[in-house]
């Protein structure tokens, strides 16, 4: 990534800061930086591993869902059956992993459009997710407790994670042979085949890494909210999808970066927070954040046509 | 004699027997069977129907999520083409559910409303009178705002987390904290919609307690929302500055009521409900010239151990 798309990205941060702190009386405050701190890890999670699927050129509409299921394999085994912290929390990455596989083996080995696969996944994980939970709100309290303590001056510890997970990614992207693989991929998978990369199993590790890390966010999030909610997760496919454009992803596959997927993933939860803070309704929240995502993603094009 | 006697038998026998097959197919059409309140409603739905298996037979069906208005219309026009006796319904939406019913009662299907009222204007204007059998979402919001007041000063501050804004029962809990409020003489500094999901409360309810940074109490429409709440509230360290209401008493939040963290909830017998709401269109079926009207069900509240 370029300093200019940082400068982009980080302009349209600062602005949003700056428009929230002039409209409501405590936005510009530790405690709301906290906050969102510390409700960001979900986002970032699912945005980095969309990322990774998008540079190849797929879509990951599964995710939400996949987080839900996850977050229900943990409730399960946490609150009803007893199981020690670190095995559910092994098998809710896990479940996460076999997903993404999922998605990735239908794609690949089916032929099936990205787009299509992902959308049966969505139904599939939600329905698994109703029937592993019973439909029911699992209460875990102290179990996950230990997940979240403080770590640094009340960041928790599901944001390290996320945020070293963000620096990870992006480190391999660029400078890893998975990474440049993933590029090559969605840039032009024939080519990428005639050099001698093996262009289905690239993909389907984009899936599984993009299903294991919905999964390391229904931890972060289950962490969070001490509970697993059925309905976790509802549309958040479509947020981590918002981040990925916003942060100049190509769609079409072959550009990204996962450091500006997870600025982008900033955006949009400064934006739901501040607007929160406001105490918008629902009509108006919805509004500013679709032309929010509209000004951010032509911005990004404006700013490669005048450099083409 | 005899032998007369039980040739009226036979004959009775032989003439009863061809109605056994009709027995009443009554339809149950809910929201969301995703949540645990309306898979607890459909579950004492069928066991009505296990102990009532001789009056009626039920079909019980759900969408998927609580938005998807369309699918639950185009399932009650699949009742209507299917010819059942009556449908008990639980709208997903106040008003866009009216037409359908509108066709439903025109084919002489006896139609009973459940959990959530249908609005009075919409259908004065498809003139349809259609019978509303289930809680007074106020009543029962207003005494757990009440069991909240009990804790607080006249002049605090609470803030609502609000159900989806197309929910009639959403709203009229919202109506419920915000009589109680009035009624104490708090100061309701806020009323958000967290569109009754756990992670959404989470971020509404963080927000406001970074705003509001004198708000006292978080009065949730239900229960799922109140945990997310409850999540908000201890990240900021304020469990016992900041009270906790909610509704529904899910089994999640029922340990959590019990030991106060959530101060209040309210109990409307979910698994009662359908089956308030199936043998009122039963006794409807049976006695076809009665003119329908509402009957209100019990909400209880639920409050943990006294200060």
């Amino acid at each position: 990534m370029t300093s200019r798309e940082w400068s982009g990205l980080a302009a349209a941060l600062v602005v949003l800061v700056a428009v929230f702190s002039l409209l409501t009386d405590h936005f510009f405050s530790w405690t709301t930086a906290l906050a969102l701190a510390n409700q960001a890890p979900e986002s970032l999670l699912l945005a980095t591993g969309m990322t990774l699927v998008v540079i190849t050129g797929g879509i990951d509409l599964s995710v939400g869902s996949v987080l839900a299921l996850s977050a229900a394999v943990l409730g399960l085994l946490l609150a009803d059956r007893g199981v020690a912290l670190p095995v559910a929390a092994a098998a809710a990455v896990a479940v996460g992993a076999l997903c993404g596989a999922c998605n990735g083996w239908l794609s690949t080995r089916w032929r099936l459009p990205s787009f299509i696969a992902t959308l049966a996944m969505l139904e599939m994980a939600r329905g698994g997710t109703y029937l592993v939970s019973e439909s029911q709100t699992r209460y875990l309290g102290a179990a996950v407790d230990v997940l979240g303590a403080d770590l640094v001056g009340g960041v928790r510890l599901p944001v390290i994670v996320a945020a070293l997970v963000v620096v990870g990614a992006q480190v391999a992207l660029t400078h890893s042979v998975l990474g440049r693989q993933l590029l090559a991929v969605g840039a032009n998978d024939e080519a990428a085949r005639l050099a001698g990369i093996g262009v289905d199993r690239v993909r389907q590790m984009a899936f599984a890494l993009c299903g294991a890390l919905a999964g390391l966010a229904a931890i972060a999030q289950t962490t969070r909210l001490s509970a697993a909610d059925p309905n976790a997760g509802l549309g958040l496919e479509l947020e981590a999808i918002a981040a990925v454009v916003i942060g100049g992803a190509s769609l079409s596959g072959g550009r990204g970066s996962v450091a500006a997927s997870a600025l982008g993933a900033i955006v949009m939860a400064v934006l739901g927070a501040g607007l929160a803070q406001m105490g918008v309704q629902e009509p108006t929240r919805r509004l500013t954040t679709g032309a929010v995502i509209v000004v951010a993603a032509t911005a990004d094009v404006w700013r490669r046509r005048s450099r083409a | 004699m005899i032998v007369s006697v039980l040739a009226l038998g036979l004959a009775n026998a032989c003439s009863s027997a061809p109605e056994a097959p009709s027995k009443p197919v009554v339809a149950l059409v809910m929201k969301s069977l995703a949540n645990e309140f309306f898979k607890t409603m459909e579950d004492g739905a069928r066991a009505h129907q296990a102990a009532n298996a001789g009056r009626y037979d039920l079909v019980a069906t759900g969408i998927k999520d609580e938005q998807d208005v369309a699918r639950q219309i185009a399932l009650v026009d699949q009742m209507v083409a299917r010819r059942v006796a009556a449908i008990v319904i639980a709208p997903a939406d106040s008003k866009a559910l009216v037409g359908v019913l509108r066709r439903a009662v025109d084919a002489g299907i006896v139609v009973v409303n459940i959990d959530n009222r249908l609005d009075r204007d919409a259908l004065a204007e498809r003139s349809l009178t259609v019978p509303f059998v289930g809680p007074d979402n106020r009543a029962g919001a207003k005494a757990v705002g009440a069991a909240v007041a009990a804790r607080l000063q006249r002049g605090d501050k609470v803030a609502i987390l609000e159900g989806a804004p197309n929910a009639f029962n959403g709203i009229e809990r919202t109506r419920g904290f915000e009589d109680a409020a009035r009624d104490a003489g708090l100061v309701v500094a806020r009323s958000q919609s967290a569109h009754w999901e756990t992670a959404r409360a989470n971020q509404v309810a963080a927000a406001i307690l970074t705003e509001v940074p004198d708000v006292k109490a978080l009065l949730c429409g239900n229960d799922s929302m109140a945990l997310g709440a409850l999540a908000a509230v201890k990240a900021t360290g304020r469990q016992g500055s900041v009270l906790i209401a909610g509704f529904d008493n899910i089994s999640a939040v029922q340990a959590l009521v019990a030991s106060g963290e959530i101060v209040a909830t309210a109990d409307q017998h979910g698994d009662r409900l359908a089956a308030y709401g199936i043998d009122y269109a039963l006794q409807q079926l049976s006695n076809p010239g009665s003119t329908p009207a509402d009957r209100t069900t019990p909400v209880d509240l639920i409050t943990g151990q006294p200060r």
